[in-house]
């Protein structure tokens, strides 16, 4: 009881919950400022680690399946915003979000910085193919689409997803440490006080 | 808490992230280049002028037989330096440090060292999103300069563009120089795009030729903004079985003139 008239009586900003909202916005930040810029060695052959993707591991990996979903449909709006609303980005990362609070579940990995990057780079491959499937089905449905045929699109599918795979893998635990290190401490210091 | 998550993400999107690109053009600006790097497209600028002075052959010759001739249409723009890429691997684009504040809007069209970049497809106040003609989704109306045949220059999504021709048997050659063709409605006309590398004249249903950009759009450092207003309708008449152009239906440019 008393320290529940601890916690109220500090001032907003000083709030666990809030400073944990507010580092959570600011490591969202940090990767949409990262998505388009291409930092030498972050680069492998025109294509930049997928940062959203990672923070969506990130954070699904000890939550459940809804917040995995929210958390993918948030991050892809975002995306949406920063490239354009055709084909959507929600579509993948609620796939990634949904996909990821459900492997934690069976236990076939620990959460380890290796599983963490093994669990991105499938991850990837999958983001990529939802991406893929949208353009395909695109093509296929409409009669006036842009896109180019099946093949090319396969073909460009295999060389984006690998190399996106093995980027964001090797960064992964760049993001993933710091912001796994926090979230812990945020809820070890709210069940303390 | 969600809902408030879901609202924000979604207002950005509606502004087309305006707001992280302002941001991110603020963070950049220590990294942003200085003037001095233009030296590294000193290459460029030399295959620029050598395909101009191509063109303006190929225009003086013509010009004897055409009555009607109308001026290229380029203005002198803005100078924009390149601070960003796609913020994703399936779309290819460049963000400019130029915006509506130095007055770029939708529609305009970009130059690098060397010719032809893209177009403008979202401003924020102090940056400006461009549509690489290397997109799959970029249609560019072009022409063969020495023996105008006609054609749609269309990017495959690997800083590699094809140039699908109108014609069963075009006139076209190894080294010819592609410009934009003024059936284009969405860029001015005669703007250089690149030189032929290989020819397929097999491909179905069009024949195809694959084209060297002479703009160096991977190590892309500076462009030039040039203020244009894409047409809605065209006087000159459009050839048959002419492909709808430039990456839009004319009725999904979302400029409509009065």
């Amino acid at each position: 009881m008393t320290s529940v008239a601890r916690v109220s009586s500090r001032p907003l900003w000083r709030q666990p919950w809030a400073v944990n909202s507010m580092v959570t916005i600011a490591s969202v930040l940090v990767c949409l400022l990262l998505l388009p810029s291409r930092i030498p060695g972050m680069e492998l052959l025109g294509v930049a680690p997928h940062w959203l993707l990672i923070w969506v591991v990130a954070w699904s990996i000890k939550r459940n399946q809804w917040q995995g979903a929210v958390a993918g449909l948030v991050l892809g709006l975002l995306q949406d915003a920063m490239t354009s609303p055709h084909p959507t980005h929600t579509l993948s990362l609620i796939v990634v979000g949904v996909l990821t609070a459900r492997l934690q579940k069976q236990r076939y990995l620990q959460e380890d910085i290796v599983s963490v990057a093994l669990i991105v780079f499938a991850m990837a491959v999958i983001a990529e193919t939802v991406l893929a499937l949208q353009i395909s089905f695109n093509q296929l449905v409409s009669a006036d689409s842009l896109y180019p045929p099946l093949g090319s699109i396969w073909l460009y599918h295999q060389r984006i997803a690998l190399s996106s795979a093995i980027l964001s893998s090797l960064w992964a635990p760049a993001l993933y440490y710091p912001l796994n290190r926090w979230w812990d401490r945020y809820s070890s210091d709210s069940s303390t006080l | 808490m969600v809902t408030l998550a879901v609202s924000s993400a979604w207002l950005l999107r509606a502004s087309d992230g305006a707001l992280i690109y302002e941001a991110y053009n603020w963070l950049t600006r220590p990294l942003q280049p200085g003037l001095s790097r233009e030296q590294q497209f000193e290459n460029s600028y030399i295959l620029e002028l050598q395909q101009r002075i191509v063109e303006l052959e190929n225009q003086n010759r013509s010009l004897q037989t055409m009555a009607d001739y109308e001026a290229a249409a380029v203005r002198e723009g803005v100078r924009a330096a390149v601070i960003g890429r796609a913020a994703d691997h399936w779309w290819q684009q460049i963000v400019l440090n130029r915006g509506s504040r130095q007055g770029v809007t939708v529609g305009h069209v970009v130059t690098g060292p060397g010719g032809l970049i893209g177009r403008v497809i979202a401003v924020s106040p102090s940056t400006s999103r461009v549509l690489l003609i290397s997109d799959p989704t970029s249609r560019v109306g072009a022409k063969v300069s020495r023996s105008r045949a006609m054609g749609v220059v269309r990017g495959q999504s690997n800083n590699r563009v094809v140039i699908e021709f109108f014609e069963k048997l075009p006139d076209v050659k190894t080294g010819d120089v592609i410009v934009t063709s003024s059936y284009s409605r969405l860029f001015p006309q005669d703007i250089p795009i690149g030189r032929i590398e290989s020819i397929d004249l097999t491909k179905s249903p069009a024949p195809e030729a694959v084209i060297q950009l002479s703009s160096p759009l991977p190590i892309l450092e500076w462009a030039m903004v040039h203020p244009f207003e894409p047409q809605e309708t065209v006087d000159a008449p459009v050839l048959p079985g002419a492909a709808p152009e430039n990456g839009a239906i004319p009725e999904n440019t979302g400029r409509v003139r009065p």
